[in-house]
């Protein structure tokens, strides 16, 4: 059981100092979770740390590989208008 | 401790700033202050429109984390709430970032203030932000520190500021409102939860409130920036304003939101506008009367070097510092005397300044808006096809006073008129809206035609000349000439 950190994440560090075990590490190109060291917070939090305070939508997944904060989720922003947008620019 | 009512004594036709001319722009607002606030911000260039000219800041990058949402950000780059949206800033550790201090105090002698505003909030990183600090308290006392902060942490953190000596911190205060607050943040992250909406707004509007309690408390001095974000809190922003002085913040400053879609922000991919320069300067008209502005902010990037509006960080990159070597007292030697030698040069200044007669100009007398291109010591020196920006002069009986910067055309400010035909141009004349005149070292035929058409004449004559001088001489050629009997052609917005 352990989280991982995919390529979404934009290094930003906020997630290092919260978890209680350490397994979070400064990596290139990104920060990585240690599997062996993870814990999903079991018995230190009722919530998983780092997947709260990351505000990168899809930045950390799941043991299951679904993200723990889906799309729409912290931004507000529904994707379906996010799509919109980014075919508008691309249309550019 | 209660900081004084900044405004309180001057005269009621005055509200809204200080005449220029007859006590000296923004900055005499600073010369009003109390002595010993006084002394903290005159050669602070974030601080006093006349220090700014003449002393520089510097940022480091040091804080990456943050503890919060904020519509108008993402955080793929930089806060937006200290810096430009869209730009990334080199993060740096506390040791790289005093290296590059020094080496910065040391090459430009002129930089005074070294702040920590990002790329995310420094008080949600207080290890790098706070170690910073404390080596640079120790091996650089010259410098100035600053820090600034959404709040949400600041409560905590006081007590280590005070030790730290530092005596400017920046709050972005949006909102007094959960409900409103709800639309700006989405979320914050506190006691080991995620908190949504309202309540999670409520609880970053109370830290703030009590962080600048605690601050004010310990006599270290408050600044409040607010974004404007129309239709959210445009118009609860004086009220704002209100507050914070009753809580005694010294300075109030409101930016302007900026929203694109390619940021990938909520405001910017929801269609959010920023305000017109018009909107902005009116409301940082509103707020004036309650408090101290501050007009001249350009919003800097979190790893900005050298005078506001200008960037020299290139010159300081990690691998050119390495390179450096820095002694540091005898910079703080070369410093010493070259910040003297500004300062009385700026004493010689507001002297002459003072000594000056003022103009007669009949009471009633309506005001005037005036756009001035210039890069700097007061004089109107630049051409118009030039400037990135134009500083914003009101003439009226009670003589010249500085209003605000606005930008050309980095930015559109959102509305719907603003369109990809529309010629950089174009858009620089309608960031002109409601000033009469334009004044510059040069101009050419083409702007010419196209100021005049829009009501806005053009005005080269007074190349050279002191800002505040030409200004007000044009004010006395539109009187002589009649045209202050009259409304302008166009919406006049300098006397709304
Ligand atoms: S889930 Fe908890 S233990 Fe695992 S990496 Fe995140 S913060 Fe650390
Ligand atoms: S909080 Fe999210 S985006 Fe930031 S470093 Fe951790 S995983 Fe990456």
């Amino acid at each position: 059981m352990a989280l991982k950190i995919i390529e979404s994440c934009v290094n930003c560090w906020a997630c290092l100092p919260v978890c209680p075990t350490e397994a979070i590490y400064e990596a290139k190109p990104h920060f990585l979770i240690d599997a062996k060291k993870c814990t999903e917070c079991e018995g230190s939090f009722a919530d998983s740390q780092c997947a709260s305070i990351c505000p990168i939508e899809g930045a950390i997944l799941n043991s299951l590989g679904e993200a723990m904060n889906p799309p729409g989720s912290l931004t507000g922003i529904p994707p379906e208008r996010m799509a919109q947008a980014m075919a508008e620019l691309a249309a550019h | 401790m209660e900081l004084p009512v900044l405004n309180a004594h001057q005269p009621a036709a005055a509200k809204g700033g200080c005449s220029a001319s007859s006590c000296g722009s923004t900055d005499d607002q600073v010369n009003q202050l109390p002595d010993h606030i006084r002394e903290k911000v005159q050669n602070h260039p974030c601080y006093s429109e006349d220090a700014h000219h003449y002393f520089a800041r510097m940022h480091v990058a040091v804080a990456p984390a943050c503890n919060i949402q904020c519509h108008y950000c993402n955080r793929k780059y930089d806060c937006a709430n200290e810096s430009r949206p869209g730009v990334v800033s080199e993060l740096l550790t506390p040791e790289q970032a005093v290296k590059k201090t020094m080496a910065v105090a040391a090459t430009i002698p002129q930089m005074t203030v070294l702040g920590i505003a990002g790329p995310g909030d420094p008080l949600a990183n207080p290890e790098r932000t706070f170690a910073t600090f404390r080596m640079l308290t120790e091996q650089a006392p010259d410098i100035k520190l600053c820090v600034s902060t959404n709040g949400l942490s600041l409560p905590e953190s006081v007590e280590e500021l005070s030790k730290a000596n530092i005596d400017h911190v920046t709050i972005t205060i949006n909102t007094v409102d959960a409900e409103i607050g709800a639309q700006i943040y989405p979320w914050i992250f506190w006691k080991n939860r995620r908190i949504k909406g309202k309540k999670g707004a409520q609880i970053l509007i109370d830290q703030q409130q009590k962080g600048l309690e605690m601050l004010v408390a310990k006599g270290i001095l408050v600044k409040v920036n607010s974004v404007m974000i129309p239709g959210i809190n445009d118009q609860h922003l004086a009220e704002v304003s209100k507050i914070v002085k009753s809580k005694g913040a010294f300075l109030h400053n409101v930016m302007p939101l900026i929203a694109e879609a390619e940021h990938g922000t909520f405001y910017g991919v929801m269609g959010q506008r920023g305000p017109s320069p018009d909107e902005l300067m009116d409301l940082q008209e509103a707020c004036s009367g309650d408090m101290n502005m501050m007009r001249h902010c350009r919003q800097c990037r979190a790893d900005a070097v050298g005078l506001l509006g200008e960037d020299r960080g290139s010159e300081f990159t990690l691998d050119k510092i390495d390179a450096m070597e820095i002694d540091y007292a005898a910079a703080m030697e070369m410093r010493k005397q070259v910040h003297e030698g500004i300062l009385s040069d700026m004493e010689e200044k507001r002297a002459a300044q003072a000594a000056k007669s003022k103009p007669k100009v009949p009471a009633g007398t309506r005001p005037v808006l005036m756009a001035v291109a210039t890069t700097g010591q007061s004089l109107i020196n630049q051409h118009f096809g030039h400037a990135k920006e134009f500083q914003i002069y009101q003439a009226s009986p009670e003589g010249v006073k500085f209003m605000s910067h606005r930008k050309t055309d980095q930015y559109c400010s959102g509305d719907s008129t603003c369109g990809e035909a529309e010629s950089a141009l174009a858009r620089t004349i309608r960031s002109l809206e409601g000033c009469e005149a334009v004044l510059c070292s040069k101009i050419g035929y083409e702007p010419w035609d196209l100021l005049e058409q829009a009501g806005i004449m053009p005005n080269g004559e007074h190349a050279m000349e002191n800002i505040e001088d030409a200004v007000m001489a044009v004010y006395l050629e539109m009187l002589a000439a009649g045209k202050l009997a009259e409304e302008p052609e166009k919406k006049q917005r300098a006397n709304a």
